[in-house]
């Protein structure tokens, strides 16, 4: 039982790096035939998402076992990419590391988010397209269905998954949340564009908010985000009227000086009356001036820092249950590469039982053939002679069985072969 | 008949409070199971107590004695908290509530057990304004504690959201638009109610009444409710007046007035020992019955 990786992610290479040696969907298939093709007894899986590039493989035979090496040249043929570019960055695990590399990846434990849940889809889906391509095999279909229920098991036992991480979440579910009841009935203000906007607006519209309106200093960029989110694009010039109207602020412009100072709000207070207005000013630097949240009651001004803030101490928070979750993988780990290496001393133990059960059914055939006065005991004779191979199995089985825990017995697995005379089959 | 006493049922709401700080640290589906058995054993235990007490002195609770309907306040608050800690297992009601609760409780062990009249001397007309009258004043209660504890919640949450502090996953509360909606009906409710309350008692004072005498204005349950009546119709009326106030206004506003009226509804009775402190002469129908005028108790 031979279980490689050879892989390269966010702790060992550079984005540049993973960009070039990342296969899209598209290239899958065509990787799966490469792959096949040099090395067509294992199985292959192939994980590649923006923070990791893995390729899994799982052989029975010891023999013609790809290499690191192997791998790797891989990698530089398929993407025609220099070894010497990336060979360094390239990590390889075998046997039960790669157990234990596999499921620590699927608990969300080696992402660059610790606990965020896409890993374990991502996951599921490479094993689906290892499958779809007929790449996967017996030991991968063990190992990854595995690794999806340690996943699972991590993520009920622990609170990995608990307290939100990225800037945008916790501006809508941890503060958003706390001040409206519901979202469908307030009007959202973008002001400026960019990829914070769009995911802060992505939250707001799972909320239920749909009454969006953009305003940019270049029209051309409201107009995409207006069309993304069925927005409407209002003109800058009259700013101030937006933000009267508004009860959700998002500004990401990180104009200098500030865009809107305590005077020009108060201006707006005076438009819009007391009604709670929740800003989230993701400009850096800040889009509203911080006094802004002084002006009364009922504006709540956050910034990008306090939203780190949070970010940091959710972070902090699920960091104290990586312990929990090591400890999970671990037992996991152990369990499963026991059961591996007891599935590859099944087939042996089957053919020495069969083979002893044989000879015991061919010699008292003969037996009840030259003495037909004992088929009246036939039944006691035949159990004595079943306890009497099941005892002389005994001590080799249980040496078999033995030595599967620290691995796949080889040596013993051939010896017993040959003392038995059990020829492959 | 189960034998059941008020130390009971108060021993399984402190039990369930302090589950509910308990999972201020850390919560887990045993805990909050464990937390609501105890809240409901003590609800069953409050309940049976109060059906036992209905049949002793033969009054329902309301009429019976300030203890009973101190201890009816208090079931309609525990009902409203087993209800929203199963509707929402995520809010932290009874960290805000069970005190509330527990005082409630505490204090109807002190107050007087003694049936303010008999059947036999209540007529039956007076006796369905005197249940209006004390229904009234338990739901105009019932309101004002739900506004206090509203208020309470919507200042805290205020707070940490001014403050930029993240939620603690023990102690998550509704959001600010829905504790603001709570403290409005809130401060409506329970001026309307008093405002019924107050009218019928003073119905039942304009009724003759032969074996009783009138309730002295100088008494002070009445002092006392009269002040918190009138603070609760200034906050009504700047309610209506002002609808765009500030929710932070209201909530302050609201935990002022409906935290002064517990504080003085359970202070005085605590004091006086019962809802109006004066005694009537007893028809020779009933001799053993002590001398207290239910009927007359604004």
């Amino acid at each position: 039982m031979n279980l490689q990786v050879v892989y390269c992610n966010h702790h060992t290479a550079n984005l540049g790096i993973r960009e070039r040696l990342a296969f899209s969907r598209e290239q899958i298939p065509e990787a799966y035939t490469a792959l096949r093709a040099a090395f067509p007894r294992a199985e292959w899986v192939v994980l590649s998402t923006c923070n990791r590039i893995e390729v899994y493989t799982a052989q029975e035979e010891a023999e013609h076992v790809p290499s690191h090496h192997d791998v790797a040249r891989f990698f530089a043929d398929f993407h025609h990419v220099p070894l010497a570019e990336f060979f360094d960055d390239l990590v390889e695990r075998t046997g039960p590391d790669v157990v234990r590399h596999l499921f620590q990846v699927a608990s969300s434990l080696d992402s660059m988010v610790l606990g965020e849940p896409q890993i374990v889809a991502q996951v599921k889906e490479a094993y689906a397209l290892a499958h779809d391509h007929a790449a996967a095999g017996p030991l991968t279909n063990a190992l990854f269905q595995r690794a999806l229920n340690v996943a699972k098991r991590v993520r009920s036992e622990t609170t990995l998954a608990e307290g939100r991480v990225s800037i945008a979440s916790v501006a809508v579910g941890d503060f958003g949340r706390r001040i409206f009841n519901r979202f469908d009935d307030k009007t959202v203000l973008v002001i400026g564009a960019g990829e914070m906007a769009a995911e802060t607006l992505r939250y707001l519209h799972d909320a239920g908010a749909r009454q969006v309106l953009v305003t940019n200093r270049t029209l051309s960029r409201a107009e995409e985000t207006a069309a993304e989110w069925g927005g409407l694009v209002r003109p800058f010039a009259q700013l101030d009227e937006w933000l009267a109207q508004a009860d959700v602020i998002v500004s990401t412009t990180g104009a200098d000086p500030p865009l809107v100072d305590r005077e020009r709000f108060l201006r707006v207070r005076r438009k819009s009356g007391r009604k709670s207005v929740f800003i989230l000013d993701l400009g850096v630097p800040r889009d509203f001036e911080p006094a802004v949240n002084d002006l009364d009651d009922d504006i709540y001004l956050y910034c990008i820092d306090d939203l780190e803030a949070v970010c940091e101490q959710n972070r902090q928070a699920r960091s104290g249950e990586v312990e929990k979750a090591l400890d999970i993988i671990e037992q996991e780990t152990e369990k499963f590469r026991s059961e591996l290496y007891h599935r590859a001393t099944g087939p042996i133990i089957k053919r020495l039982r069969e083979h002893h059960h044989g000879i015991v059914s061919d010699e008292l055939a003969k037996l009840f053939a030259r003495l037909p006065h004992l088929e009246k005991d036939r039944a006691d004779i035949e159990r004595s002679f079943e306890q009497l191979v099941n005892k002389l199995l005994h001590p080799p089985l249980e040496a078999l069985r033995d030595e599967a825990r620290d691995g796949t017995p080889h040596g013993l697995m051939n010896a017993l072969k040959r003392l038995f005379g059990l020829h492959d089959e | 008949m189960l034998h059941v006493t008020v130390f009971c049922f108060l021993a399984s709401y402190l039990v369930a409070f302090g589950l509910e700080l308990g999972r201020l640290l850390g919560r887990s589906a045993i805990s909050r199971f464990v937390m609501v058995g105890f809240g409901i054993a003590g609800f069953a235990a409050h309940s049976l107590y109060l059906v036992n007490r209905s049949q002793e002195t033969h009054l329902p609770p309301l009429l019976a004695s300030t203890h009973d309907w101190m201890l009816v306040l208090a079931w309609v608050l525990v009902l409203f908290y087993i209800f929203l800690t199963l509707a929402q297992k995520e809010l932290a009601v009874g960290v805000f509530a069970l005190p509330v609760v527990l005082v409630l409780v505490g204090s109807a062990y002190f107050l007087n057990q003694e049936p303010y009249v008999t059947e036999l001397n209540t007529a039956r007309a007076h006796r369905a304004w005197a249940m209006l009258h004390t229904a009234s004043l338990v739901f105009g209660m019932t309101a004002g504690a739900a506004g206090f504890l509203s208020g309470l919640m919507y200042l805290i949450q205020h707070r940490r959201l001014k403050a930029h502090h993240a939620e603690p996953t023990g102690l998550k509360m509704p959001s600010l638009a829905r504790l603001a909606q709570v403290n409005r009906w809130s401060i409506m409710l329970t001026f309307l109610f008093l405002t019924l309350g107050f009218a019928s008692g003073v119905f039942l004072q304009v009724v003759p009444q032969a074996e009783r005498s009138p309730v002295r204005l100088s008494d002070p349950a009445v002092v006392g409710s009269s002040i918190v009546w009138l603070f609760l119709a200034a906050a009504f009326v700047r309610l209506l007046a002002g609808r765009t106030s500030a929710g932070r206004q209201v909530a302050w506003l609201t935990l002022a007035g409906c935290g002064f009226l517990l504080l003085t509804v359970v202070g005085l009775l605590v004091i006086t020992g019962s809802i109006h402190s004066y005694s009537h002469t007893i028809p020779s129908a009933a001799p053993a019955v002590p001398a207290r005028g239910l009927e007359s108790d604004v």
